[in-house]
């Protein structure tokens, strides 16, 4: 039995990183209050009056950067696989408990709300903050209230099969239509019209393409959630 | 008063995060990294980026710790 007592190196020196973080990142913060937007950010809104869509990061999102979102639904739909390949199970599911009876109730009430907020944030992504991910995101969680209230629902599978195959196929389709017609991808072949600017319609294909994502995210996100809840025990 | 709020909630979210690691159960870790989540929303939506702050609202309280905990579940740790 040694006297000497070992010094709790990991504990000190994760104190010691983290002290030093919190001091660098305080430093950044408190440099950074005053000032305004940055030239790139300014840059950006003058190009989104162009467009004519009120909010930036929409347009910047599904416009400008357009293409790489539709590799984020990519990346998304492998995620999405890659669950459903693992967990996915045809047994009946495992929870074996009765859920709670407030749980129940409140689920009943709770879940057209949480759709219809979702649909709102899906449809409004262009003039409000929100857009395709978050309303999606939204739907799924309040597909996750349903699951976890009652054990005998299941997400329609074929419902969400025809959902996801539509709205991929759809965002090709519209861009491949500018190609078409404007002679680059995801082109605004609806000629947004500037003084439309923060009405419903208005921005041409911006909006369209933002629905098609959220109904994409919601359907993925779904399944997973209900791969995640419901899966096989042995696997 | 805004540099207030984001020198609070910047803080918080420190002592949150570190809360967390030091947890026993891994159960309770994941209900404080929820609470990392609530924290970087408010700094988000301070900073002027409110779709970012829906965004982590949604994922960070709902499908992420539902994720964590159904991982935890499935590897069957006990406490």
């Amino acid at each position: 039995m040694s006297l000497k007592r070992e010094l709790p190196t990991s504990t000190i020196s994760g104190f010691a990183l983290s002290g030093i973080l919190v001091l660098t990142i305080l430093n950044i913060l408190l440099h950074n209050i005053p000032h305004p937007v940055t030239t790139a950010g300014d840059k950006l809104l003058k190009l989104n009056a162009s467009e004519g869509v009120a909010n930036a990061v929409t347009t910047v999102v599904v416009y400008f950067r357009g293409f790489d979102t539709l590799g984020e639904i990519a990346v998304l739909f492998i995620a999405s696989l890659g669950i459903g390949l693992m967990l996915h199970s045809n047994t009946q599911c495992e929870i074996k408990t009765d859920s709670n009876f407030m749980l129940k109730t409140a689920s009943k009430i709770l879940f057209p709300i949480i759709i219809l907020f979702g649909i709102y944030v899906m449809i409004y992504g262009h003039l409000s903050p929100g857009g395709g991910f978050q309303g999606g995101v939204i739907i799924a969680s309040g597909v996750l209230l349903l699951l976890i209230s009652d054990r005998s629902f299941e997400v329609p599978h074929a419902m969400i099969v025809a959902l996801e195959t539509f709205a991929g196929v759809s965002y090709v389709l519209i861009g491949l239509i500018g190609l078409l017609v404007l002679d680059k991808f995801l082109g605004n072949f609806l000629s947004p019209d500037i003084s439309d600017m923060g009405l419903l319609f208005s921005g041409g294909i911006i909006p369209i393409i933002y629905i098609i994502v959220g109904i994409k995210v919601g359907s993925e996100m779904s399944l997973i959630v209900q791969n995640l809840i419901k899966r096989d025990e042995n696997v | 008063m805004i540099g207030l709020i984001i020198l609070v909630s910047f803080i918080g979210i420190v002592i949150i995060a570190f809360a967390s690691i030091i947890q026993k159960k891994l159960a309770d870790s994941i209900i404080l990294f929820m609470g990392v989540g609530l924290g970087s929303v408010i700094l988000f939506f301070v900073f002027k980026a409110p779709d970012v702050a829906l965004t982590e609202a949604v994922i960070g309280a709902g499908i992420s710790s539902l994720t964590f905990l159904m991982a935890l579940k499935h590897l069957g740790v006990k406490g």
